[in-house]
């Protein structure tokens, strides 16, 4: 039932976010018609002339390809920023504002919903409000918010509420978590509208649009194969034109836009996943199915031997302990289907919708899949009804009558082992692992169900010790103004005169040379490894710091790169800004970003960027307020608003993750229960043989609560070490370019999976002990005799 | 004179079953003494096992009064039965009833250990007592039921009890083997000093007993020193 719940629910989440991805960017009415070609100039903005003749000349250049040009748009994006009130307060957050026109390419979704409504602006005064921050702050179309975008701020008045493809994980640019509310905003413009806003002229833009006819291959992150050669042969070609004609363009395919794909990641990792955790309940379920019939055969054995003695033959038992099993397989499947359905899929379609911030349209898994979930649990449920139905036939009527069916020998070497100890404890040892494949499936459905509940907790822990680290005890710094390229003077001549410290930071966008994958490279002034010297103190995993100004500029790169690239200490290798590539000299590694990550001195990078800082990290003295820093930058990171993000995740998480650690924990009950009973009712001669002879119970409860001591302690032991493996395992197939992310096998959680194994076998001896209480000596006695 | 180690007076032990109840033992009165070698005979149903699980406190009496040493023996109460078997009771079974998974030696000393001692000396003692010295590191399945049933005695000896009870112990084995057993017994319990009860079909097991109990229909209906 579990299982099958499970894969319905989770394949309801995969498919959804699935078919979310397709139809959301697909190239027809109702979809965005998600481009297929980004060029980007990340340094300024390129003129209204310059825009049209780059679009011409892409055209005129058209490389030599299958894929066929269908439109190339200019379009302007802006850093900018919202102002709210806050406890009284006005505060200023960062936003990112689109200069959108009725447009063919990458539109703004308005999707038939509750979510949205009103219509694009027209005006230049006019804005469409991602859905996101009308929802999350309450506002409404026809309200007037006051925006920025470096240069001041000014009135537009809410016409109309949708989401952008850049923006439906709605995540403050570098992260990947969701924004909390009142922290970040999106607005979509008409292009005069921005145009005014940032006081540009008319036609400008800073990124052109190429769509192509229908939708190409493109190369997945997550994969070493190139499956889009074609586009990526197109982009070359691309990009060799814009050589020509504009340095700093940096050209790229869909992968470039983070949010498009984090979710095409986590539509992909649900696919991958679900049919796995599936499959894990599943197996679990099976073992779980295999143990309860070798338990119901134990029971019924003597009932089998009259009737094979009365002469029933082998092959009329064997059909009735394989319908079993499938028989509890339907009734399980019936109400897993019908609480998955009612139940299951409801509640993931909620969590998408809360975690990722859009309404679903369309959500549904299809009936093949659900077909193939209960196909494959009956499958697998039949083959675990498969061995105990062979043993029930092959019973020995004399046997089962002398109970010695029931009576099995631990391995001549563990009896030599523990010949020497006392005879209890010996007898504990041996009657604990009499049975060891019995033993073996038990810790391996133990080690499944702590993978569940482990996998939880490892990434919630490594997650947390990640941002915490990260954000809280990392980034020695308040707010990040960030600037139009070089224009850094304002927010230095703020900081000087608010006695706020402050350190130049630039963040720009760059690829390993040959490789369209983007990275950023960051400019720091002082690096550090603790302490509160530098503003941003980073994890050094392995080697040391840069030195500014050789004559190959040296860096840090982070795990990631070092894992996808093969890159190490002491490598030299290459990197592309738009069409500069540069050498670097790669001096450390460090840990803890989930981006891909280069580490520069800033004054290495300012000279190949050439601007000295895209943002400026501040320390404000307590009582300053920051409102002042809007008039000198684009927009206002706080720490604080990072942290806040991070924790809102979690909260709006911790149902689904408590869900999953309950599921782990029950069947880890479950399992260990069927096994512990089984091995205390094939020991029913034993214990009632020493309890005629005396034996209190006392004793035995000693000499039970050793055995599950062991058994718990192996088991929790073996299921932690299952769940480290098995989480790291997981985390590896789900890690991409844009997602790497390394599991800490935290101690305490480590402990305390082993300590919940040994929990549960240890409440088994009380059960145990009750058993042995309720006893019937009598009829024991007279079965001995019998 | 010998000394009393049991008495049993008007003991009525009943089962409640959908037919009507079942009258297992129908006031039975019996006083053992010390040094007695019992042999208890009589028909299927008869109630001889019934009578041996009362006198073991396996069972509870339904009513009656049984006192062992002058001592009101425990009743309905698992723990306080336990006790008593642990402190005064040795019991031997038809089927031998050894641990497989332990050695000769290692099915004594665990009894020992369970009821509070280990004295690895005697256990060898005991299997020396019942010609078992050289099997001591074997395990039950490498044994014959005769040595297997020997080592039953040298196991139900080990904690020295007063009364040594058996319920057809030589039922399983041939009559050779069954000879054997039993004057391992008679020998082992003479050495001790233990009074025993044998409940069996056999009535060639009487010239082990010097006093011979027939009981029928939950009654006692002869009870001869022999």
């Amino acid at each position: 039932m579990v299982g099958v719940f499970a894969g319905i629910a989770f394949g309801h989440y995969a498919h959804t976010a699935s078919t979310m991805y397709d139809e959301i960017y697909a190239d027809s009415e109702d979809g965005i018609n998600l481009p297929d070609i980004w060029v980007e100039n990340p340094r300024a903005v390129w003129s209204g002339d310059q825009s049209d003749s780059f679009c011409e000349q892409i055209s005129t250049q058209w490389p030599e390809s299958e894929l066929v040009l269908n439109e190339c748009e200019s379009r302007l994006i802006l850093d900018g920023m919202l102002s709210i009130e806050e406890d009284g307060n006005t505060k200023l957050i960062p936003a990112i504002w689109h200069g959108i026109d009725e447009g063919y390419v990458d539109r703004v979704w308005m999707p038939v919903d509750d979510c949205c409504s009103g219509r694009l602006a027209s005006a230049d005064d006019e804005v469409v409000l991602d859905a996101h921050v009308t929802e999350g702050m309450e506002m409404e179309i026809g309200d007037t918010i006051s925006i920025g975008a470096g240069h001041g701020m000014m009135d537009f008045t809410i016409v109309g509420t949708g989401y952008h493809s850049n923006h439906l994980n709605f995540a403050v640019p570098g992260s990947l978590f969701p924004a909390d509310s009142g922290t970040f905003a999106t607005g979509y413009l008409s292009s005069s509208g921005l145009e005014r806003l940032a006081n540009i002229s008319s036609g400008s833009s800073n990124r052109l649009l190429i769509d192509l006819v229908g939708t190409p291959d493109y190369d997945l992150l997550s994969t070493d194969e190139v499956e889009g050669n074609e586009l990526v042969e197109l982009i070359v070609g691309i990009r060799t034109t814009m050589e020509g004609v504009s340095s700093t363009a940096i050209v790229y395919d869909r992968s470039g836009i983070s949010s498009v794909e984090f979710l095409r990641a986590d539509a992909e990792g649900a696919m991958k996943s679900y049919p796995v955790i599936t499959g894990m309940i599943v197996i679990v379920a099976a073992i779980t199915i295999f143990l309860s019939l070798q338990r119901l055969i134990q029971s019924q054995a003597k009932e089998i031997a009259v009737l094979r003695t009365l002469g029933i033959p082998r092959s009329a038992i064997m059909p009735g302990y394989i319908l079993a099993p499938l028989g509890i397989g339907m009734i399980g499947t019936i109400f897993g289907v019908i609480l998955g359905l009612t139940l299951g899929a409801p509640g993931m379609q909620a969590m998408y919708e809360d975690l990722i911030g859009i309404p679903v349209i369309n959500g549904s898994v299809p009936y093949s899949s659900i077909a193939q979930i209960i196909l494959i649990t009956m499958l697998i449920v039949m083959f675990s009804g498969i061995r105990p139905a062979w043993q029930a036939a092959n019973l020995d009527p004399l046997d089962v009558f002398r109970g010695q069916n029931e009576v099995r020998l631990t391995s001549r070497t563990i009896q030599k082992l523990t010949a020497r100890l006392p005879t209890t404890i010996g007898l504990t040892i041996r009657s604990s692992t009499r049975k060891p494949i019995r033993l073996a499936f038990t810790f391996f459905a133990v080690g499944l169900s702590m993978l569940l509940l482990g996998s939880m907790l490892f990434m919630m822990e490594s997650m947390e010790q990640m941002m915490v680290k990260g954000i809280e005890d990392n980034q020695n710094w308040d707010s990040q103004a960030f600037i139009l390229p070089g224009a850094e003077d304002g927010v230095i001549d703020w900081a000087e005169s608010n006695d706020a410290d402050f350190e130049l930071y630039i963040l720009y966008p760059a690829n390993p040379e040959g490789d369209s994958r983007q990275l950023m490279t960051i400019g720091l002034d002082e690096f550090a490894t603790s302490g509160e010297d530098a503003m941003q103190v980073l994890s050094l995993a392995e080697g040391g710091y840069p030195t500014a100004g050789e004559s190959t500029t040296q860096v840090l790169i982070d795990n990631g790169i070092a894992h996808f690239l093969g890159w190490g200490v002491g490598d030299f290798q290459s990197i592309s800004f738009g069409s500069q590539n540069v050498e670097i000299k790669i001096v450390g590694i460090t840990d803890g970003e989930i981006s891909r990550t280069v580490y520069f001195h800033r004054s290495d990078l300012a000279e190949i960027v050439g601007f000295e800082a895209t943002s400026v990290l501040l320390k404000i003295p307590e009582g300053v307020s920051s409102e002042g820093l809007g008039e000198v930058s684009v927009g206002i990171v706080e720490k604080q608003d990072l942290l806040d993000t991070f924790t809102d995740l979690m909260e709006k998480q911790q149902g689904f993750f408590i869900a999953i650690q309950f599921l782990g924990i029950i069947i880890a009950f479950v399992v260990l229960f069927n096994t512990l009973i089984m091995n205390l009712s094939e020991r029913d001669s034993e214990l009632a043989t020493l309890r005629v002879l005396g034996a209190p119970i006392s004793r035995l409860s000693r000499m039970m609560f050793g055995e599950h001591f062991a058994i718990g302690l192996i088991g929790g032991i073996l299921g932690t070490i299952f769940s480290i493996i098995g989480t790291k395992w997981l985390m590896s197939k789900m890690v991409q370019w844009s997602f790497y992310f390394e599991i800490q096998a935290d101690l305490g959680i480590s402990l305390g999976l082993t300590a919940i194994v040994l929990v549960i076998s240890l409440l088994l001896t009380p059960i145990g002990t009750y058993r042995i209480k309720r006893m019937n000596l009598v009829e024991k006695v007279k079965e001995f005799s019998n | 004179m010998s000394t009393q180690l049991l008495e049993i007076n008007g003991l009525e032990r009943h089962y409640e079953m959908v037919s009507g109840t079942v009258k297992a033992l129908d006031g039975v009165d019996l006083k053992i003494n010390a040094g007695d070698r019992i042999l208890l005979l009589g028909p299927s149903g008869s109630g001889k096992t019934t009578l041996l699980n009362c006198i073991a406190a396996l069972d509870s009496p339904t009513s009656g009064i049984y006192t062992f040493e002058g001592e009101k023996v425990p009743q309905n109460n698992t723990e306080e039965m336990t006790t008593f078997r642990r402190e005064n009771i040795g019991y031997i079974f038809q089927f031998f009833n050894l641990l497989q998974d332990l050695t000769v030696l290692e099915n004594i000393l665990l009894i020992q250990e369970l009821s509070g001692g280990r004295d690895e000396k005697r256990a060898r003692e005991l299997l020396l007592m019942v010609g078992l010295e050289d099997e001591i590191e074997r395990f039950p399945t490498e044994i014959s039921g005769g040595q297997q049933q020997r080592v039953a005695i040298a196991r139900s000896l080990a904690k020295s009890p007063k009364l040594l009870l058996g319920d057809e112990l030589t039922g399983n084995l041939d009559s050779t083997t069954s000879a054997m057993v039993m004057e391992v017994l008679v020998e082992a319990c003479k050495a001790e000093n233990i009074t025993t009860v044998m409940v069996s079909h056999d009535e060639s097991l009487s010239k082990y007993a010097n006093r011979v109990i027939r009981l029928d229909s939950g009654r006692i209906v002869t009870d001869d020193n022999l």
